[in-house]
Protein backbone atom coordinates (compact mmCIF):
# COMPACT_ATOMS: atom_id res chain seq x y z
CA UNK A 1 0.00 0.00 0.00
CA UNK A 2 2.69 2.57 0.70
CA UNK A 3 4.45 1.34 -2.86
CA UNK A 4 1.49 3.10 -4.29
CA UNK A 5 0.87 6.04 -1.91
CA UNK A 6 4.82 6.88 -3.05
CA UNK A 7 4.30 6.03 -6.79
CA UNK A 8 1.19 8.33 -6.86
CA UNK A 9 3.20 11.25 -4.87
CA UNK A 10 5.56 11.18 -7.67
CA UNK A 11 2.97 11.69 -10.17
CA UNK A 12 1.29 14.16 -8.39
CA UNK A 13 4.47 16.05 -7.82
CA UNK A 14 5.60 15.44 -11.79
CA UNK A 15 2.05 16.54 -12.87
CA UNK A 16 3.19 19.67 -11.33
CA UNK A 17 5.68 20.89 -13.70
CA UNK A 18 4.01 19.05 -16.72
CA UNK A 19 1.25 22.06 -15.84
CA UNK A 20 3.99 24.24 -16.36
CA UNK A 21 4.65 22.26 -19.76
CA UNK A 22 1.23 22.91 -20.68
CA UNK A 23 0.78 26.57 -20.03
CA UNK A 24 4.51 27.37 -21.86
CA UNK A 25 4.27 24.67 -25.03
CA UNK A 26 0.55 23.51 -25.14
CA UNK A 27 -0.94 27.26 -24.77
CA UNK A 28 2.00 29.35 -26.32
CA UNK A 29 3.93 26.94 -28.38
CA UNK A 30 6.73 27.69 -26.88
CA UNK A 31 9.31 24.68 -26.66
CA UNK A 32 11.07 24.65 -23.95
CA UNK A 33 14.04 21.70 -23.91
CA UNK A 34 15.93 23.00 -20.24
CA UNK A 35 12.60 23.21 -18.16
CA UNK A 36 13.82 20.40 -16.27
CA UNK A 37 16.60 22.00 -15.82
CA UNK A 38 14.58 24.55 -13.55
CA UNK A 39 12.96 21.55 -11.68
CA UNK A 40 16.60 20.42 -10.67
CA UNK A 41 17.48 24.04 -9.60
CA UNK A 42 14.57 24.11 -7.48
CA UNK A 43 15.35 20.64 -5.71
CA UNK A 44 19.21 21.35 -5.08
CA UNK A 45 18.50 25.02 -3.97
CA UNK A 46 15.98 24.06 -1.28
CA UNK A 47 17.82 20.94 -0.44
CA UNK A 48 20.93 22.66 0.08
CA UNK A 49 18.98 25.57 2.17
CA UNK A 50 17.03 23.52 4.09
CA UNK A 51 20.18 20.60 4.94
CA UNK A 52 23.48 22.69 4.83
CA UNK A 53 21.65 26.19 6.25
CA UNK A 54 19.16 24.85 7.86
CA UNK A 55 16.76 27.17 6.72
CA UNK A 56 12.89 26.46 7.19
CA UNK A 57 11.19 24.70 4.52
CA UNK A 58 8.70 26.98 2.67
CA UNK A 59 10.96 29.34 2.76
CA UNK A 60 13.93 27.49 0.86
CA UNK A 61 10.76 26.46 -1.49
CA UNK A 62 10.13 30.37 -1.75
CA UNK A 63 14.04 31.35 -2.27
CA UNK A 64 14.39 28.19 -4.88
CA UNK A 65 11.32 29.85 -7.18
CA UNK A 66 13.02 33.10 -7.05
CA UNK A 67 15.85 31.93 -8.02
CA UNK A 68 14.33 29.75 -10.76
CA UNK A 69 12.50 33.25 -12.06
CA UNK A 70 15.16 35.17 -11.85
CA UNK A 71 17.06 32.93 -14.39
CA UNK A 72 14.49 32.24 -17.02
CA UNK A 73 13.72 35.92 -16.88
CA UNK A 74 17.46 35.90 -17.94
CA UNK A 75 17.09 33.24 -20.65
CA UNK A 76 13.91 34.79 -22.05
CA UNK A 77 15.30 37.98 -22.19
CA UNK A 78 17.84 37.07 -24.47
CA UNK A 79 15.36 34.65 -26.56
CA UNK A 80 11.62 35.26 -26.92
CA UNK A 81 12.07 38.35 -29.17
CA UNK A 82 13.90 36.20 -31.60
CA UNK A 83 12.47 33.22 -33.82
CA UNK A 84 11.35 30.67 -31.43
CA UNK A 85 14.12 27.82 -32.60
CA UNK A 86 16.46 30.09 -30.98
CA UNK A 87 14.35 29.93 -27.46
CA UNK A 88 14.18 25.99 -27.60
CA UNK A 89 17.96 26.12 -28.64
CA UNK A 90 18.76 28.96 -25.32
CA UNK A 91 16.76 26.82 -23.04
CA UNK A 92 17.95 23.61 -23.86
CA UNK A 93 21.78 25.07 -23.95
CA UNK A 94 20.44 26.80 -20.41
CA UNK A 95 19.84 23.16 -18.89
CA UNK A 96 23.12 21.29 -20.19
CA UNK A 97 24.76 24.54 -18.41
CA UNK A 98 22.98 23.95 -15.15
CA UNK A 99 23.75 19.94 -15.14
CA UNK A 100 27.48 21.18 -15.43
CA UNK A 101 27.28 23.39 -12.90
CA UNK A 102 25.37 21.52 -10.18
CA UNK A 103 28.18 18.17 -11.21
CA UNK A 104 31.19 20.22 -11.34
CA UNK A 105 30.75 22.41 -7.68
CA UNK A 106 31.32 18.93 -5.86
CA UNK A 107 31.67 20.60 -2.67
CA UNK A 108 28.16 22.18 -2.49
CA UNK A 109 26.02 19.95 -4.52
CA UNK A 110 28.19 16.42 -3.98
CA UNK A 111 28.46 16.06 -7.89
CA UNK A 112 27.51 13.24 -9.88
CA UNK A 113 27.11 11.28 -7.30
CA UNK A 114 24.05 13.00 -5.83
CA UNK A 115 22.93 15.33 -3.23
CA UNK A 116 21.06 12.75 -0.22
CA UNK A 117 19.62 12.69 3.17
CA UNK A 118 17.53 15.09 2.19
CA UNK A 119 14.55 14.97 5.37
CA UNK A 120 11.16 13.21 4.12
CA UNK A 121 9.40 16.50 4.52
CA UNK A 122 6.81 16.12 1.42
CA UNK A 123 3.35 14.76 3.21
CA UNK A 124 1.12 13.38 0.31
CA UNK A 125 -1.53 15.94 1.78
CA UNK A 126 1.40 18.64 0.68
CA UNK A 127 1.64 16.97 -2.71
CA UNK A 128 -1.99 15.93 -3.41
CA UNK A 129 -3.09 20.08 -2.38
CA UNK A 130 -0.07 21.51 -4.35
CA UNK A 131 -1.60 19.50 -7.65
CA UNK A 132 -4.72 20.85 -6.74
CA UNK A 133 -3.94 24.34 -6.35
CA UNK A 134 -1.80 23.91 -9.52
CA UNK A 135 -4.85 22.74 -11.63
CA UNK A 136 -7.21 25.11 -9.97
CA UNK A 137 -4.28 27.79 -11.21
CA UNK A 138 -3.99 26.28 -15.06
CA UNK A 139 -8.08 26.54 -14.93
CA UNK A 140 -8.28 30.28 -13.69
CA UNK A 141 -5.34 30.87 -16.15
CA UNK A 142 -6.96 29.24 -19.08
CA UNK A 143 -10.11 30.68 -18.53
CA UNK A 144 -8.41 34.59 -18.17
CA UNK A 145 -8.38 36.87 -20.42
CA UNK A 146 -4.17 36.61 -20.50
CA UNK A 147 -5.11 33.07 -21.00
CA UNK A 148 -7.11 33.93 -24.44
CA UNK A 149 -4.55 36.08 -25.38
CA UNK A 150 -1.79 33.37 -24.77
CA UNK A 151 -3.90 31.34 -27.25
CA UNK A 152 -3.77 34.06 -29.70
CA UNK A 153 -0.14 34.28 -29.66
CA UNK A 154 0.37 30.97 -30.48
CA UNK A 155 -2.10 31.21 -33.70
CA UNK A 156 -0.82 34.13 -35.09
CA UNK A 157 2.18 36.12 -33.22
CA UNK A 158 1.60 39.19 -35.67
CA UNK A 159 -1.75 38.97 -35.65
CA UNK A 160 -2.16 39.26 -32.19
CA UNK A 161 0.17 41.93 -31.62
CA UNK A 162 -1.73 44.30 -33.99
CA UNK A 163 -4.43 43.58 -31.73
CA UNK A 164 -2.22 45.29 -28.82
CA UNK A 165 -1.22 42.65 -27.40
CA UNK A 166 2.49 42.73 -26.08
CA UNK A 167 3.78 39.30 -26.96
CA UNK A 168 7.36 39.41 -25.73
CA UNK A 169 5.97 40.84 -22.41
CA UNK A 170 3.49 38.12 -22.19
CA UNK A 171 5.55 35.12 -22.86
CA UNK A 172 7.96 36.31 -20.38
CA UNK A 173 5.13 36.28 -17.80
CA UNK A 174 4.03 32.82 -18.75
CA UNK A 175 7.55 31.34 -19.16
CA UNK A 176 9.02 32.96 -15.59
CA UNK A 177 5.23 31.00 -14.25
CA UNK A 178 6.23 27.68 -15.60
CA UNK A 179 9.68 27.97 -14.55
CA UNK A 180 8.44 28.19 -11.36
CA UNK A 181 5.97 25.72 -11.29
CA UNK A 182 8.90 23.14 -12.33
CA UNK A 183 11.23 24.22 -9.45
CA UNK A 184 8.38 24.18 -7.03
CA UNK A 185 7.94 20.61 -8.35
CA UNK A 186 11.93 19.80 -7.76
CA UNK A 187 11.62 20.87 -4.32
CA UNK A 188 8.74 18.61 -3.33
CA UNK A 189 10.16 16.22 -5.37
CA UNK A 190 13.60 16.38 -3.55
CA UNK A 191 12.08 15.95 -0.04
CA UNK A 192 9.84 12.92 -1.32
CA UNK A 193 12.46 11.02 -2.87
CA UNK A 194 15.04 12.42 -0.36
CA UNK A 195 18.30 12.15 -2.93
CA UNK A 196 18.90 14.29 -6.25
CA UNK A 197 21.08 13.97 -8.76
CA UNK A 198 22.32 16.07 -11.55
CA UNK A 199 21.72 13.67 -14.52
CA UNK A 200 17.94 13.07 -14.08
CA UNK A 201 16.90 16.94 -15.22
CA UNK A 202 18.55 16.32 -18.56
CA UNK A 203 16.48 17.65 -22.02
CA UNK A 204 14.96 13.89 -22.30
CA UNK A 205 12.95 14.40 -19.53
CA UNK A 206 11.70 18.44 -20.75
CA UNK A 207 10.73 16.16 -23.78
CA UNK A 208 8.97 13.97 -21.75
CA UNK A 209 6.87 16.23 -20.34
CA UNK A 210 6.38 17.83 -23.84
CA UNK A 211 4.89 14.72 -25.10
CA UNK A 212 2.36 13.78 -22.00
CA UNK A 213 1.00 17.09 -22.90
CA UNK A 214 0.47 16.19 -26.64
CA UNK A 215 -0.21 13.02 -25.36
CA UNK A 216 -3.22 13.98 -23.53
CA UNK A 217 -3.80 16.74 -25.97
CA UNK A 218 -2.68 20.49 -25.86
CA UNK A 219 -6.05 21.91 -25.94
CA UNK A 220 -7.32 19.97 -22.77
CA UNK A 221 -6.36 20.36 -19.28
CA UNK A 222 -8.27 17.70 -18.54
CA UNK A 223 -6.04 15.77 -21.09
CA UNK A 224 -2.92 16.87 -19.73
CA UNK A 225 -3.46 15.95 -16.20
CA UNK A 226 -4.88 12.57 -17.51
CA UNK A 227 -2.42 11.87 -20.21
CA UNK A 228 0.30 12.65 -17.21
CA UNK A 229 -1.13 10.52 -14.77
CA UNK A 230 -1.41 7.53 -17.65
CA UNK A 231 2.08 8.46 -19.47
CA UNK A 232 3.95 8.34 -15.28
CA UNK A 233 2.31 5.08 -13.97
CA UNK A 234 3.14 3.69 -17.29
CA UNK A 235 6.38 2.79 -16.45
CA UNK A 236 5.22 1.23 -12.84
CA UNK A 237 2.26 -0.49 -14.62
CA UNK A 238 4.21 -2.04 -17.43
CA UNK A 239 6.59 -4.28 -15.42
CA UNK A 240 8.81 -5.77 -17.88
CA UNK A 241 12.17 -5.00 -18.50
CA UNK A 242 12.82 -1.17 -18.47
CA UNK A 243 14.03 -0.92 -22.07
CA UNK A 244 10.81 -2.89 -23.47
CA UNK A 245 8.71 -0.66 -21.70
CA UNK A 246 9.53 2.62 -22.58
CA UNK A 247 9.48 0.87 -26.19
CA UNK A 248 6.07 0.39 -26.01
CA UNK A 249 5.32 3.76 -24.38
CA UNK A 250 7.00 5.14 -27.48
CA UNK A 251 5.05 3.18 -29.92
CA UNK A 252 1.60 3.88 -27.87
CA UNK A 253 2.67 7.91 -28.28
CA UNK A 254 3.35 7.50 -31.81
CA UNK A 255 0.21 5.83 -32.56
CA UNK A 256 -1.72 8.30 -30.48
CA UNK A 257 0.03 11.13 -32.56
CA UNK A 258 -0.64 9.73 -35.69
CA UNK A 259 -3.91 8.70 -35.47
CA UNK A 260 -5.38 11.41 -32.95
CA UNK A 261 -3.19 14.12 -33.62
CA UNK A 262 -4.98 16.62 -31.35
CA UNK A 263 -4.28 14.34 -28.36
CA UNK A 264 -6.08 11.81 -26.89
CA UNK A 265 -8.81 14.70 -25.39
CA UNK A 266 -8.83 16.55 -27.92
CA UNK A 267 -10.37 19.75 -27.01
CA UNK A 268 -12.92 18.02 -24.41
CA UNK A 269 -12.84 19.48 -20.72
CA UNK A 270 -14.85 17.66 -17.68
CA UNK A 271 -17.29 19.49 -16.16
CA UNK A 272 -20.17 19.41 -14.20
CA UNK A 273 -22.66 20.58 -16.36
CA UNK A 274 -23.87 17.43 -17.61
CA UNK A 275 -24.30 15.68 -13.93
CA UNK A 276 -26.65 19.05 -13.24
CA UNK A 277 -28.61 18.88 -16.29
CA UNK A 278 -29.07 15.17 -15.34
CA UNK A 279 -30.25 16.26 -11.83
CA UNK A 280 -32.40 18.98 -12.94
CA UNK A 281 -34.03 16.64 -15.58
CA UNK A 282 -34.66 14.34 -13.24
CA UNK A 283 -36.08 16.42 -10.82
CA UNK A 284 -38.19 17.85 -13.39
CA UNK A 285 -39.63 14.11 -14.13
CA UNK A 286 -40.32 13.63 -10.37
CA UNK A 287 -42.55 17.12 -10.40
CA UNK A 288 -44.36 15.84 -13.02
CA UNK B 1 62.52 25.99 -26.88
CA UNK B 2 59.25 26.57 -24.84
CA UNK B 3 57.09 28.79 -27.53
CA UNK B 4 57.57 25.92 -30.58
CA UNK B 5 56.26 23.49 -28.47
CA UNK B 6 52.95 25.34 -27.54
CA UNK B 7 52.88 25.73 -30.90
CA UNK B 8 52.50 22.60 -32.20
CA UNK B 9 49.78 21.71 -29.25
CA UNK B 10 47.91 24.65 -30.24
CA UNK B 11 48.11 23.11 -33.98
CA UNK B 12 46.91 19.31 -33.10
CA UNK B 13 44.37 21.17 -30.80
CA UNK B 14 42.97 23.28 -34.37
CA UNK B 15 43.20 19.92 -35.96
CA UNK B 16 41.13 17.73 -33.84
CA UNK B 17 38.85 20.47 -33.50
CA UNK B 18 38.55 20.74 -36.93
CA UNK B 19 37.73 17.16 -37.57
CA UNK B 20 35.14 16.91 -34.14
CA UNK B 21 33.83 19.68 -36.12
CA UNK B 22 33.73 17.99 -39.51
CA UNK B 23 31.61 14.93 -37.71
CA UNK B 24 29.29 17.49 -35.90
CA UNK B 25 28.84 19.58 -39.62
CA UNK B 26 28.15 15.97 -41.27
CA UNK B 27 25.41 15.49 -38.24
CA UNK B 28 24.16 19.33 -39.12
CA UNK B 29 23.77 19.31 -42.72
CA UNK B 30 21.78 16.21 -42.38
CA UNK B 31 19.89 18.09 -39.68
CA UNK B 32 19.53 20.83 -41.65
CA UNK B 33 18.51 19.18 -45.10
CA UNK B 34 15.10 17.93 -43.42
CA UNK B 35 14.06 20.98 -41.49
CA UNK B 36 14.66 22.90 -44.76
CA UNK B 37 12.26 20.48 -46.56
CA UNK B 38 9.44 20.30 -44.02
CA UNK B 39 10.54 22.49 -41.29
CA UNK B 40 10.63 21.12 -38.67
CA UNK B 41 13.56 19.77 -36.31
CA UNK B 42 14.00 16.28 -36.68
CA UNK B 43 15.33 14.59 -33.58
CA UNK B 44 14.98 11.11 -35.18
CA UNK B 45 17.82 11.72 -37.31
CA UNK B 46 20.10 10.84 -33.90
CA UNK B 47 18.37 7.92 -33.60
CA UNK B 48 19.22 7.08 -37.69
CA UNK B 49 22.42 8.12 -36.55
CA UNK B 50 23.46 5.60 -33.85
CA UNK B 51 21.33 2.42 -35.25
CA UNK B 52 23.83 3.28 -38.33
CA UNK B 53 26.79 3.22 -36.03
CA UNK B 54 26.12 -0.25 -34.51
CA UNK B 55 25.30 -1.81 -38.19
CA UNK B 56 28.48 -0.63 -39.23
CA UNK B 57 29.83 -2.05 -35.58
CA UNK B 58 28.48 -5.18 -36.52
CA UNK B 59 30.01 -5.18 -39.96
CA UNK B 60 33.27 -4.64 -38.98
CA UNK B 61 33.22 -6.92 -35.64
CA UNK B 62 31.47 -9.71 -36.80
CA UNK B 63 31.77 -9.65 -40.30
CA UNK B 64 35.37 -8.31 -40.51
CA UNK B 65 34.86 -6.07 -43.14
CA UNK B 66 37.14 -3.71 -43.80
CA UNK B 67 36.91 0.16 -43.82
CA UNK B 68 35.15 1.27 -46.79
CA UNK B 69 32.42 -1.21 -46.87
CA UNK B 70 31.95 -0.54 -43.36
CA UNK B 71 31.02 2.91 -44.10
CA UNK B 72 29.29 1.93 -46.72
CA UNK B 73 27.10 -0.30 -45.10
CA UNK B 74 26.57 2.69 -41.93
CA UNK B 75 25.24 5.13 -44.96
CA UNK B 76 22.57 2.58 -46.95
CA UNK B 77 21.39 1.52 -43.25
CA UNK B 78 21.29 5.12 -42.08
CA UNK B 79 19.37 5.71 -45.67
CA UNK B 80 17.09 2.67 -45.13
CA UNK B 81 15.85 3.94 -41.50
CA UNK B 82 15.55 7.67 -42.15
CA UNK B 83 12.81 6.53 -44.76
CA UNK B 84 11.39 3.96 -42.20
CA UNK B 85 11.18 7.31 -39.98
CA UNK B 86 9.58 9.12 -42.74
CA UNK B 87 7.10 6.86 -43.32
CA UNK B 88 6.23 5.85 -39.41
CA UNK B 89 6.57 9.07 -38.28
CA UNK B 90 5.81 11.71 -40.70
CA UNK B 91 3.95 11.01 -43.63
CA UNK B 92 0.65 10.23 -41.92
CA UNK B 93 0.91 13.55 -40.29
CA UNK B 94 1.67 15.09 -43.75
CA UNK B 95 -1.18 13.51 -45.64
CA UNK B 96 -3.37 15.15 -42.36
CA UNK B 97 -2.04 18.69 -42.86
CA UNK B 98 -1.40 18.19 -38.72
CA UNK B 99 0.64 21.25 -37.43
CA UNK B 100 4.25 21.64 -37.14
CA UNK B 101 4.72 20.92 -33.78
CA UNK B 102 3.09 17.60 -34.15
CA UNK B 103 6.38 16.57 -36.30
CA UNK B 104 8.94 17.50 -33.63
CA UNK B 105 7.08 15.27 -31.11
CA UNK B 106 7.13 12.35 -32.93
CA UNK B 107 10.61 12.73 -34.01
CA UNK B 108 11.57 13.26 -30.37
CA UNK B 109 9.75 9.96 -29.70
CA UNK B 110 11.71 8.25 -32.61
CA UNK B 111 14.87 8.78 -31.01
CA UNK B 112 14.13 7.58 -27.94
CA UNK B 113 12.34 4.52 -29.55
CA UNK B 114 15.39 4.24 -31.69
CA UNK B 115 17.69 4.65 -28.60
CA UNK B 116 15.66 2.04 -26.60
CA UNK B 117 16.26 -0.96 -29.57
CA UNK B 118 19.86 0.17 -29.13
CA UNK B 119 19.69 -0.93 -25.39
CA UNK B 120 17.90 -4.16 -25.70
CA UNK B 121 19.82 -5.28 -28.44
CA UNK B 122 23.57 -4.53 -26.83
CA UNK B 123 23.01 -3.41 -23.07
CA UNK B 124 23.76 -0.49 -21.73
CA UNK B 125 27.67 -0.88 -22.14
CA UNK B 126 29.88 0.66 -24.33
CA UNK B 127 31.51 -1.00 -27.67
CA UNK B 128 34.13 0.12 -29.57
CA UNK B 129 34.74 -0.70 -33.16
CA UNK B 130 38.05 -3.15 -33.93
CA UNK B 131 41.10 -1.80 -33.59
CA UNK B 132 42.53 -3.30 -36.83
CA UNK B 133 39.95 -1.12 -38.78
CA UNK B 134 42.14 1.41 -39.02
CA UNK B 135 45.66 0.03 -39.77
CA UNK B 136 48.03 3.46 -38.92
CA UNK B 137 47.07 4.89 -35.67
CA UNK B 138 48.93 7.94 -36.02
CA UNK B 139 51.16 10.15 -38.72
CA UNK B 140 53.71 12.14 -36.64
CA UNK B 141 54.56 15.58 -38.55
CA UNK B 142 57.74 16.84 -36.43
CA UNK B 143 56.10 17.71 -32.97
CA UNK B 144 52.59 17.00 -34.48
CA UNK B 145 51.05 14.15 -33.72
CA UNK B 146 47.73 13.51 -35.75
CA UNK B 147 45.37 10.58 -35.17
CA UNK B 148 44.38 9.03 -38.62
CA UNK B 149 41.02 7.86 -37.69
CA UNK B 150 40.50 12.14 -36.99
CA UNK B 151 41.83 12.62 -40.54
CA UNK B 152 39.93 10.17 -41.72
CA UNK B 153 36.54 12.22 -40.54
CA UNK B 154 37.92 15.31 -42.13
CA UNK B 155 38.65 13.59 -45.29
CA UNK B 156 35.38 11.39 -45.48
CA UNK B 157 33.15 14.90 -44.84
CA UNK B 158 35.41 16.60 -47.61
CA UNK B 159 34.14 13.86 -49.92
CA UNK B 160 30.90 13.68 -48.71
CA UNK B 161 29.93 17.41 -49.03
CA UNK B 162 31.72 17.58 -52.55
CA UNK B 163 29.44 14.60 -53.34
CA UNK B 164 26.07 16.70 -51.48
CA UNK B 165 26.87 19.14 -53.54
CA UNK B 166 27.29 17.77 -56.52
CA UNK B 167 23.56 16.22 -56.05
CA UNK B 168 22.10 19.51 -54.80
CA UNK B 169 22.99 21.47 -57.90
CA UNK B 170 23.63 18.96 -60.45
CA UNK B 171 21.05 16.31 -60.43
CA UNK B 172 17.31 16.73 -61.10
CA UNK B 173 16.21 14.87 -58.02
CA UNK B 174 18.60 17.67 -56.03
CA UNK B 175 17.17 20.24 -57.72
CA UNK B 176 13.66 19.42 -57.03
CA UNK B 177 15.13 19.05 -53.11
CA UNK B 178 15.94 22.41 -53.30
CA UNK B 179 13.00 23.84 -54.86
CA UNK B 180 11.04 21.54 -51.93
CA UNK B 181 13.11 23.51 -49.17
CA UNK B 182 11.40 27.31 -51.13
CA UNK B 183 8.08 26.35 -51.43
CA UNK B 184 6.55 22.66 -50.75
CA UNK B 185 3.23 23.86 -51.91
CA UNK B 186 4.75 25.75 -55.32
CA UNK B 187 6.73 22.65 -56.04
CA UNK B 188 3.79 20.42 -56.18
CA UNK B 189 2.31 22.68 -58.24
CA UNK B 190 4.76 22.93 -60.67
CA UNK B 191 4.31 19.15 -61.54
CA UNK B 192 6.53 17.90 -58.75
CA UNK B 193 5.98 14.75 -56.93
CA UNK B 194 6.58 16.30 -53.77
CA UNK B 195 6.42 12.55 -51.61
CA UNK B 196 9.47 11.35 -53.69
CA UNK B 197 11.44 14.44 -53.10
CA UNK B 198 10.73 14.13 -49.79
CA UNK B 199 11.83 10.35 -49.47
CA UNK B 200 14.41 11.61 -51.63
CA UNK B 201 15.75 14.45 -48.66
CA UNK B 202 15.21 11.29 -46.25
CA UNK B 203 17.77 9.30 -48.13
CA UNK B 204 20.52 11.89 -48.12
CA UNK B 205 20.45 12.58 -45.12
CA UNK B 206 20.07 9.11 -43.77
CA UNK B 207 22.84 8.31 -45.73
CA UNK B 208 25.01 11.88 -44.11
CA UNK B 209 23.74 10.73 -40.74
CA UNK B 210 25.03 6.94 -41.57
CA UNK B 211 28.40 8.05 -42.23
CA UNK B 212 28.63 10.82 -39.25
CA UNK B 213 27.69 7.78 -37.18
CA UNK B 214 30.35 5.51 -38.41
CA UNK B 215 32.95 8.26 -38.02
CA UNK B 216 31.82 9.31 -34.61
CA UNK B 217 32.07 5.39 -33.69
CA UNK B 218 35.04 5.33 -34.95
CA UNK B 219 37.13 8.07 -33.39
CA UNK B 220 35.36 7.70 -30.00
CA UNK B 221 33.43 4.59 -28.70
CA UNK B 222 29.80 3.71 -28.82
CA UNK B 223 27.16 3.60 -26.63
CA UNK B 224 23.02 3.37 -26.99
CA UNK B 225 22.45 6.91 -26.04
CA UNK B 226 25.22 8.07 -29.13
CA UNK B 227 22.04 9.52 -30.42
CA UNK B 228 21.65 12.23 -28.27
CA UNK B 229 24.96 13.53 -30.30
CA UNK B 230 22.08 15.01 -32.58
CA UNK B 231 22.03 17.74 -30.27
CA UNK B 232 25.42 19.43 -31.57
CA UNK B 233 23.69 19.21 -34.81
CA UNK B 234 21.15 21.36 -33.72
CA UNK B 235 23.04 23.73 -31.64
CA UNK B 236 25.14 24.19 -35.65
CA UNK B 237 21.72 24.12 -37.46
CA UNK B 238 20.46 26.60 -35.38
CA UNK B 239 23.24 29.02 -34.69
CA UNK B 240 23.76 28.41 -38.01
CA UNK B 241 20.75 30.00 -39.62
CA UNK B 242 18.54 27.33 -40.56
CA UNK B 243 18.07 27.29 -44.49
CA UNK B 244 21.08 27.82 -44.89
CA UNK B 245 23.25 24.65 -45.46
CA UNK B 246 27.01 26.38 -45.55
CA UNK B 247 26.01 28.70 -42.41
CA UNK B 248 25.09 25.03 -40.66
CA UNK B 249 28.67 23.71 -41.39
CA UNK B 250 30.79 26.95 -40.79
CA UNK B 251 28.74 27.10 -37.45
CA UNK B 252 29.30 23.04 -37.13
CA UNK B 253 32.94 23.68 -37.51
CA UNK B 254 33.05 26.46 -35.46
CA UNK B 255 31.28 25.11 -32.43
CA UNK B 256 33.74 21.48 -32.89
CA UNK B 257 36.76 23.59 -32.53
CA UNK B 258 35.75 25.52 -29.68
CA UNK B 259 34.51 22.44 -27.84
CA UNK B 260 38.50 21.12 -28.47
CA UNK B 261 39.57 24.26 -27.07
CA UNK B 262 37.70 24.51 -24.14
CA UNK B 263 37.85 21.21 -22.98
CA UNK B 264 42.03 21.23 -23.36
CA UNK B 265 41.74 24.73 -21.37
CA UNK B 266 39.25 24.36 -18.38
CA UNK B 267 38.06 20.65 -18.87
CA UNK B 268 34.83 19.18 -19.68
CA UNK B 269 32.78 19.73 -16.87
CA UNK B 270 32.29 23.03 -17.33
CA UNK B 271 32.62 23.36 -21.02
CA UNK B 272 28.73 23.43 -21.39
CA UNK B 273 28.40 26.58 -19.31
CA UNK B 274 30.77 28.43 -21.22
CA UNK B 275 29.06 27.42 -24.49
CA UNK B 276 25.92 28.61 -23.43
CA UNK B 277 26.68 31.93 -22.41
CA UNK B 278 29.00 32.43 -25.43
CA UNK B 279 25.38 30.99 -27.30
CA UNK B 280 23.25 33.73 -25.14
CA UNK B 281 25.95 36.75 -25.94
CA UNK B 282 25.87 35.21 -29.97
CA UNK B 283 22.08 35.07 -30.30
CA UNK B 284 21.56 39.27 -28.48
CA UNK B 285 24.58 40.34 -31.33
CA UNK B 286 23.28 38.41 -34.50
CA UNK B 287 19.96 37.11 -33.63
CA UNK B 288 19.18 35.54 -37.24
CA UNK B 289 22.25 33.13 -37.11
CA UNK B 290 25.52 33.35 -39.13
CA UNK B 291 23.61 33.36 -42.61
CA UNK B 292 20.61 34.63 -41.05
CA UNK B 293 19.43 37.58 -43.59
CA UNK B 294 19.25 34.89 -46.45
CA UNK B 295 16.59 33.09 -44.58
CA UNK B 296 14.87 35.84 -42.70
CA UNK B 297 11.65 36.24 -45.93
CA UNK B 298 12.01 32.18 -45.58
CA UNK B 299 10.58 32.12 -41.99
Amino acid sequence: MTFYITVAISIAISSIAVLGTFMLTGMNGLFSLGQAAFMGLGAYATAILVVNYGLPFPLAILIAIALAISLAFFVGYATLRIRQDFFALATFGFGQAMIALLTETVTITGGAMGFSNIPRLTSPALAFISLAIAIFFVWGFRRSHFGKDSLAIRSNELAAEVEGINAFKHKMIVFVISAGFAAYAGALMAFHISYVEPATYGWILSVTWIIIVFFGGRDSLTGTVIGAIILLAAPEALRFTTAWRILVYCVIILLIINLRPRGLFGTWEISLKPFLRFFKSKKQQEAK
Amino acid sequence: MGVPMQFSIILQQVVNGLSLGAVYALIAVGFALIFNVLKFSNFAHGGVLGISAYAGYIAANQFKLPLIPVILVGMVTGAILAVLVELIAFRWIRLQKGQLVYFFVTSVTMLMLLEQVLIIRFGASFESYPYTLVKVRVLQFGDVTISVTYLLSLISTIIAFSGLIYVLKKTKIGIAIRAASNDLTATSLMGINVNMVIIAAFIVSGMLGGLSGVLYGISASLSPQIGQIVVKGFIASVLGGLGSLTGVAVAAVVLGVLEVFLISTIGSGLSPVVIFLLMVVFLLVRPHGFAGVSFSDKA
